[in-house]
């Protein structure tokens, strides 16, 4: 029996189990996490549909862009995945408890490198699933398009997402291989290169676009529809492939399935042959580094020095959060990739001469952008903050056992999260009101938000997080994933919501001149009032809540 | 049946392993002691292929760790002092999992995982899932896998942490029963009690370099103390604990 079919036989028995497990689980909870997705889906399929329907409304560049967007969305999925990936493949090759088990047991190189990419790209391209099915459900719907739309998306789905898969691990790999970790030099040349690259494109995004160049054209409007539709591109094989399919043109879309698979087989064996010559090194290095590191980086060494007003009990648990946060590649690289891109985003606002647009479009676009770091700052929040008491685990007896009260380390927990989650929070909101160039009103009112929703995050993450305590579990995953995580980022989205929906709706209101100026402030002051109620109390309910219970708790 | 040559291993410009030099013929059993950061440990890595020597080659039955090391860990087992095990499959199908990927004919698999759960008392064990097995339990799980195989060489790291002392009894019989029949044992352990009960042969490693190799006697009779500990904590002294 080949090794990869003993593996495929463990993991049959591991996903039986799996489901056994959940089936023993809490019908309530199975049930109000079903409710909870079917919502989801359904509202983001109607939201969709909202968008297709107002796109042909629109006619002229509307409906090109209706045309076009089935592969300006695989572009999207695409990118995603690879981003996705780079996360996932470090921790599936280079930070999992099997890997050494596998190492040490008769198993080939390759055999080791295939069954982790193909983990890794299952556990990077899963979730995805959940953007294209309403998506593609409002574009069938909207297009008339035939059941066998849906059949042809998932044959080409599986390919592409490889393939984006493949992108990503491969290139993990070479970067976690020669990423010059311990090189000083080397670490701060490529630092300014890359702020220097950021600086070029801000420098151009700042200068692009004067009130003389109103007449852009579409390819401004939309800088990826013409990447998504280039000939060379995997997002145009499968838009153009099931489309063919869709049409009965059998040829044209057989042969461009042909190509995405063709290309994802050659993503495998790239992956395989990076992996057979510089993977093992890669994990040693990863793993064993280069031995005992008797330095302690300045950085620690000067914020020891600047919390020095703290209390040393509370200042002790604040620097190991800190350095914990640093020394764990999972936790900064997903914190820096989900701010970075909304950064870089938000960086290039003029590139799409929003700027440009009129003020209701500009107040509209800048509270998209707060929904998009309320949705980050939730994430994180959730993924993060949540299981921070969880796994302190079985190290609990020293912080249980020294002179902190568990209100005090409740306490040093939020507000540790909340100084880390707040700074960013606000400066993604001033920079993109200032690309925007959004009146002085509306700037206040994204930063107040952003202020209120890292609050009311980070309240209740660190809450919920110390109400359902699992000191057994040191897995953050599955802590997460638990009722209590799962709790947590249902409530987190209802707050986000509750705060961000009446605002929105109130300036939505006053621009399209259906609530009179004079009306308008009236009703936003009682809308301020309404945002600082929510965000006071899902900060300081879970909060109390969670101290009671830590009180009460027996170790 | 197990060859050390000049092996040294460095992580940057620290040695954790200088020049070892060492032979563990067929059927003994060996027993590799020293304090913490010794380079016990890293000497097991590299024979189980975890870890690239820095220089120096080894062999395990004429096989090259680096060029045959697939060959090799087919005839190898290796019990770690902190086992990986997937927490989401029963003790049965880890076991049947670990006889495919040595290759053990499905029948003679069942068989022998039947023996050897009767033998560590995990015979009321047989579907629980893992993640429900007490520490104790799981160390008893990994014997069972590791055994399935036959393996010819066995290495282990620290193997009686967390063990009851019927357990404890039983893997000191069964290791020196296993010798007896052929097997080689080569574990590394901070009990010397251990090592003065079963060992065969002793090595005692002191900052990456072999400072005593014999028998129980001969290491008395040439480096003096009454008992195991006093031979140790003479060759070892000056060097604390990290």
């Amino acid at each position: 029996m080949s090794h990869l079919h003993a593996l495929n036989r463990k993991n049959r028995c591991y996903w039986r189990n799996t489901g056994r497990i959940f089936r023993e689980q809490s019908r309530f909870k199975v049930m109000f996490i079903a409710a909870f997705a079917i919502v989801l889906e359904g509202g983001l399929a109607a939201l969709f549909y909202d968008g297709f329907r107002f796109l042909s409304e629109l006619g002229g560049a509307g409906t090109v862009i209706l045309n076009r967007l089935f592969a300006l969305f695989f572009l999207a999925v695409g990118i995603m995945t690879v981003i996705s990936s780079f996360v996932i493949t470090y921790s599936t090759m280079f930070r999992s408890q099997e890997v050494p088990y596998l190492l040490t047991s008769p198993f080939t190189l390759t055999d080791i490198v295939t069954y982790k990419f193909l983990e890794s790209a299952v556990l990077c391209s899963w979730s995805f699933f959940f953007i294209m099915v309403p998506f593609l459900a409002a574009y069938a719907i909207h297009e008339h398009l035939s059941f066998a739309f849906a059949l042809w998306n998932l044959l080409f789905s599986i390919p592409f997402l490889g393939l984006c898969a493949g992108i990503g691990s491969s290139v993990t790999i070479l970067v976690v291989r020669w990423f010059p970790r311990r090189n000083r030099i080397a670490r701060t040349v490529l630092l300014l290169l890359v702020l220097s690259a950021v600086l070029i494109a801000y420098l151009k995004t700042w200068s692009a676009g004067s009130e003389d160049q109103l007449q852009f054209n579409l390819s401004a409007l939309l800088p990826g529809l013409s990447l998504a539709t280039s000939k060379w591109m995997p997002s145009w094989w499968v838009a153009e492939g099931v489309m063919s399919l869709v049409r009965n043109d059998w040829w044209r879309g057989v042969m461009l399935f042909a190509v995405t698979a063709a290309n994802a087989m050659l993503a495998l064996l790239i992956v395989q042959e990076i992996g057979q010559r510089v993977f093992w090194d890669t994990w040693q290095l990863v793993s064993f580094g280069t031995g005992l590191r008797s330095s302690t980086p300045a950085l620690f060494t000067r914020l020891r020095d600047a919390l020095q007003i703290l209390r040393p009990d509370v200042r002790g648990l604040v620097l190991k959060d800190i350095r914990t946060f640093f020394r764990d590649p999972m936790q900064w690289s997903q914190t820096l990739i989900f701010f970075g891109i909304l950064a870089f985003y938000f960086a290039n606002l003029r590139s799409f001469r929003y700027h440009l647009f009129p003020d209701a479009w500009r107040n509209t676009i800048a509270f998209l952008n707060v929904f998009s770091v309320a949705a980050v700052m939730c994430s994180l929040g959730s993924r993060f903050v949540y299981p921070q008491l969880s796994l302190e685990g079985q190290a609990f007896w020293t912080i249980g056992l020294s002179p902190l009260t568990p209100v005090r380390v409740l306490l040093t927990k939020f507000l540790t999260a909340l100084a880390g989650l707040l700074p960013v929070g606000v400066a993604l909101m001033a920079l993109s009101s200032t690309m925007l160039r959004a009146d002085s009103l509306i700037t206040a009112l994204a930063i107040l938000m952003a202020c209120c929703l890292a609050s009311a995050t980070t309240g209740l993450s660190t809450g919920l997080g110390a109400i359902y305590m699992d000191l057994h579990q040191r897995n953050p995953a599955a802590i997460v994933s638990g009722f209590g995580g799962t709790l947590n980022l249902v409530l987190n989205l209802v707050v986000m919501l509750a705060t961000i929906v009446p605002l929105g709706a109130l300036l939505h209101l006053r621009n399209t001149g259906i609530l009179p100026d004079a009306r308008f402030h009236m009703y936003l002051a009682a809308t301020v009032v309404w945002l600082i109620s929510v965000t006071l109390a899902s900060t300081i309910v879970p909060l109390v809540l969670g101290s009671r219970s830590l009180r009460e708790r027996e170790f | 049946m197990i060859l050390i040559d000049h092996l040294g291993k460095d992580y940057g410009s620290v040695m954790a392993l200088h020049d070892l030099c060492l032979e563990v013929p067929q059927g003994q059993l060996f027993c590799f002691l020293g304090p913490n950061g010794a380079g016990k440990t890293t000497t097991l890595k590299i024979l189980t292929g975890l870890l690239k020597p820095t220089r120096g080659t080894a062999t395990i039955k004429g096989l090259d760790i680096r060029k045959d090391g697939l060959k090799a860990r087919q005839i190898t087992g290796y019990i770690p002092d902190m086992p990986f095990l997937y927490d989401r499959l029963t003790t049965t199908e880890f076991c049947e999992f670990t006889a495919d990927l040595y290759s053990v004919p499905p029948d003679e698999a069942r068989k022998e995982t039947s023996r050897l759960f009767e033998l560590f008392g995990l015979d009321t064990y047989r579907s629980a899932l893992i993640k429900d097995l007490s520490h104790g339990l799981r160390q008893r799980l990994i014997y069972c896998a590791t055994l399935l195989h036959h393996p010819e060489i066995l290495f282990i790291d620290e193997p009686l942490i967390g063990l009851d002392p019927y357990t404890i009894r039983l893997i000191k019989n069964l290791l020196v029963e296993s010798c007896r029949q052929g097997m080689t044992v080569f574990l590394t352990t901070h009990i010397l009690a251990l090592a003065e009960d079963i060992a065969d042969r002793i090595g005692i490693i002191s900052r990456g370099d072999l400072v005593a190799l014999g028998t129980m006697n001969e290491l008395r009779d040439r480096h003096g103390g009454h008992n195991l500990e006093d031979t140790f904590l003479n060759l070892t002294s000056g060097e604390k604990d990290p």
